[in-house]
């Protein structure tokens, strides 16, 4: 029975005869592994061929049908889902905008939160990390939870957020929150940066701790200003946690499936629908081939976002 | 162990991607509908023994189901039911998935209109039409579910989505329960309002519950009795005069509903109803216990927003779902069909209604509880069946349902149908 390792060859005893086979294991490369050791991943590997690779393609594919969902039968349209979409379905283009302004609200006001809470908490003293264990908290509720507390503080007879307004004496500034149409959007997408903004803030702490302290004293020295200190050291080594952050804000707000459903009901109303809560809509009211349509444009669309932010950003340098 | 070289891991791993390919290009639709061309065949009989998974989305049943099911279990040694339970968004939206392979809901039960439409195409019904429990149920409520000649389900549940009414409200404003047109239904309000009350408390953010007042809001205003399958057909719309002119009463309801009632989930609206702070609840019969588990100590009545000028043809509405079903792809059908009947027999479905402040569609059933009793009248009278569950898609029942909410929001009935129209079009 073969007993190969893959593991470098014992040294040989001093005096031994020469091995006859010593050129040809000269030439093999010091790292050359067993190749049985490529069927290792084999077990990943089909895990994701059959539960990510083969529905995304499958996804093409019933894209370019009109199945419902549950019949033998369907035909073959070509790309008229894809061009129904885009021309001929105002839920879904209403969606979509709502998704890019949601994501837009998120990005910015989740960054920029996140950033001041870590600026504000970089330093490990006692206070510091009670309340970067508090803004953290939220993070670790599901989003069902995080929904349905909202939904009551934007209840407009019972909820908090009236009562407190109320109570000062501002009932001017009072609201039907998610029941006003032109509002709601904004609402949700502060429940979000709530839910998120401490989980962001983590890696914002990570990368302000990381930066040499070296450099402030030496600017401090030079007479630079604290935003002078803030542009020229702390913004270009944040930069790759910015870059993190804004990535991972922008798919979370695509997807904020759950959070949505969760605060405005199934089906949430045209105002709070985004591109997963039309799917899933679409799915639901049995037009499967036109909802594959719409997950692949779904993906498409954060596949762009992402790419386009990365490069008007410019957040991390070439070859990262 | 003899060696793999390189070459035959990738190879290995290029067919298992290849398979993958393959297996992904595979048509959808792969199985073919049970029944087949002679229809769908009644449940297999047998011995009623093993599990029987029964699906449904009442969660609120849940305790009474299994008081149920500890009976079924003392009559039939050896089967066991276990309920499936999913919220009515969910079921409504996955049921169909879920059921199909047979798994799980070897009985089940599904709302009235689309969901019911897409059970019945995609083959999940079997023929209950020579079953022991059919016989059980008045006959002029088994039409939901009929699917041509075959009674594929048993409507089990009568409800009146109408708004319920706090009676100590009504005679303490000395407000009319049953108003004779819409000039009525409006004094009606202007009585309750006068005297401190919210007439009407509205969930006018939660499309499910928010809608149901469309149902009665249409019965009488609509030219035909399918009104909402013909908008959907293109052969109503939704900018025709008798639809503005409901919408119009929807904008004379706006006085008389909680403020920023468009932002109001269902229950602050049943707080609101069941504190006392409001006359109506404009939901329907099945928030009954809902209500008196919120503390509501009140009688309540029906109430029926007629929106007539005194020549109504219905006197209220009712919708009759929860349709219970055998599975056809189930294991054990003989047993599903066993606990269906055993849900039909009068004395179990007695029991349900008593417990659950609901009426069913069985025969003979001697109504106890209060709730019930008092409103069993609307049994009898002229009801016509809820109109919202004609739309088979949901974004055009959807899209008709938010004129409304729309105008209560303040848009112009006028631009509010257009909007709704606009989405009925696309999906014609």
């Amino acid at each position: 029975m073969s007993t190969h390792t893959g593991l470098p060859a014992k040294r040989k005893a001093p005096g031994s005869p020469p091995d006859v086979n010593a050129n040809k294991g000269r030439r093999r490369s010091p790292t050359r592994v067993n190749p049985a050791l490529y069927l290792f991943p084999l077990p990943a590997v089909a895990v994701i061929a059959f539960f990510l690779v083969m529905p995304t393609l499958q996804a093409f594919q019933y894209a370019l049908t009109d199945w419902n969902g549950f019949s033998a039968a369907f035909n073959y349209v070509g790309l008229d889902n894809f061009i129904r979409a885009f021309t001929n379905d105002s839920l879904f283009t209403n969606a979509l905008m709502n998704n890019l302004k949601f994501v837009l609200l998120v990005v910015i006001a989740q960054t920029f939160f996140s950033l001041i809470l870590a600026l504000l908490l970089t330093k490990n003293s006692r206070g510091s990390v009670l309340l970067r264990a508090l803004f953290f908290f939220p993070t670790i509720l599901s989003s069902v939870s995080v929904a349905f507390i909202w939904k009551f503080i934007y209840d407009p007879n019972f909820g908090l957020a009236n009562a407190v307004l109320g109570g000062v004496g501002l009932e001017a500034l009072q609201s039907s929150y998610l029941g006003n149409d032109a509002q709601a959007l904004y609402w949700v997408a502060v429940t979000q940066v709530w839910f998120h903004a401490g989980q962001m803030m983590v890696v914002y702490i990570a990368g302000l701790q990381a930066i040499p302290r070296e450099l402030y004293e030496a600017a401090e020295m030079d007479g630079a200003n604290k935003w002078q200190q803030f542009k020229s050291i702390t913004w270009p080594f944040v930069a790759p946690a910015t870059s993190i952050v804004v990535a991972y804000t922008t798919v979370q707000s695509f997807k904020a499936f759950d959070l949505i459903l969760g605060i405005a009901g199934n089906p949430p109303k045209q105002s709070l629908d985004i591109l997963s809560t039309r799917i899933y809509s679409t799915f639901a009211n049995s037009e499967f081939g036109y909802a594959a349509a719409q997950s692949i444009i779904f993906m498409a669309m954060i596949a762009l976002v992402t790419w386009l932010q990365r490069r008007l950003l410019r957040l991390t340098p070439k070859g990262e | 162990m003899s060696q793999i070289s390189r070459r035959q891991a990738i190879a290995l791993l290029g067919a298992l991607g290849f398979g993958a390919t393959a297996a992904a290009c595979a048509g959808p639709g792969g199985s073919t509908a049970p029944g087949g061309a002679t229809g769908p065949a009644a449940p297999a009989t047998g011995d009623i023994t093993g599990k029987v998974s029964f699906a449904h989305w009442r969660g609120e049943d849940k305790v009474v189901f299994d008081e149920l099911v500890k009976r079924f279990a003392a009559l039939h040694n050896g089967v066991e039911v276990a309920q499936d339970i999913s919220t009515s968004n969910d079921y409504n939206a996955q049921a169909l998935q879920k059921l199909r392979g047979g798994s799980i809901g070897d009985a089940f039960a599904t709302f009235r209109g689309s969901q019911f439409k897409n059970f019945t195409e995609a083959g999940i019904y079997t023929e209950l039409k020579d079953s022991k429990a059919v016989s059980n149920y008045q006959e002029g409520l088994l039409s939901a579910g009929k699917s041509g000649e075959s009674q594929l389900g048993l409507p089990y549940q009568v409800v009146f989505p109408m708004p319920m009414a706090n009676v100590d409200l009504f005679d303490k404003a000395g407000a009319d329960l049953a108003p004779k047109d819409w000039d009525s239904f409006l004094a009606m309000c202007e009585k309750l309002a006068s005297s401190g009350v919210i007439p009407i408390s509205w969930p006018g953010g939660d499309v499910g519950n928010g809608g149901q007042l469309f149902n009665c809001m249409i019965a009488n205003n609509a030219p035909v009795d399918d009104m909402c399958a013909q908008i959907e057909q293109g052969k109503l719309k939704v900018t025709d005069d008798w639809f503005i002119k409901m919408l119009n009463q929807y904008k004379d309801l706006v006085p008389y509903l909680q403020p920023n009632a468009t932002g109001t989930a269902v229950e602050p609206a049943q707080n609101l109803f069941s504190q006392g702070q409001a006359a109506m609840l404009a939901t329907g019969s099945y928030h009954i216990a809902a209500v008196r588990g919120l503390g509501a100590q009140f009688p309540i009545e029906l109430v029926f927003p007629n929106t007539s000028d005194g020549n109504a043809k219905y006197e209220g509405v009712y919708n009759a779902t929860f349709i219970l079903g055998v599975n056809s792809a189930s294991k054990n059908q003989a047993a599903a069909a066993a606990w269906i009947d055993f849900l039909s027999e009068p004395e179990n479905a007695a029991y349900y209604a008593n417990e659950t402040a609901q009426h069913v569609s069985v025969k003979d059933v001697d109504y106890t509880n209060p709730d019930l009793k008092r409103l069993s009248p609307w049994l009898d009278k002229n009801t016509a069946l809820a109109a919202r569950f004609q739309f088979q898609n949901l974004d055009v029942r959807n899209a008709v349902e938010a004129s409304a909410t729309a105008v209560i929001s303040g848009t112009s009935p006028e631009q509010a149908a257009e909007a709704a129209q606009k989405i009925v079009d696309e999906r014609i």
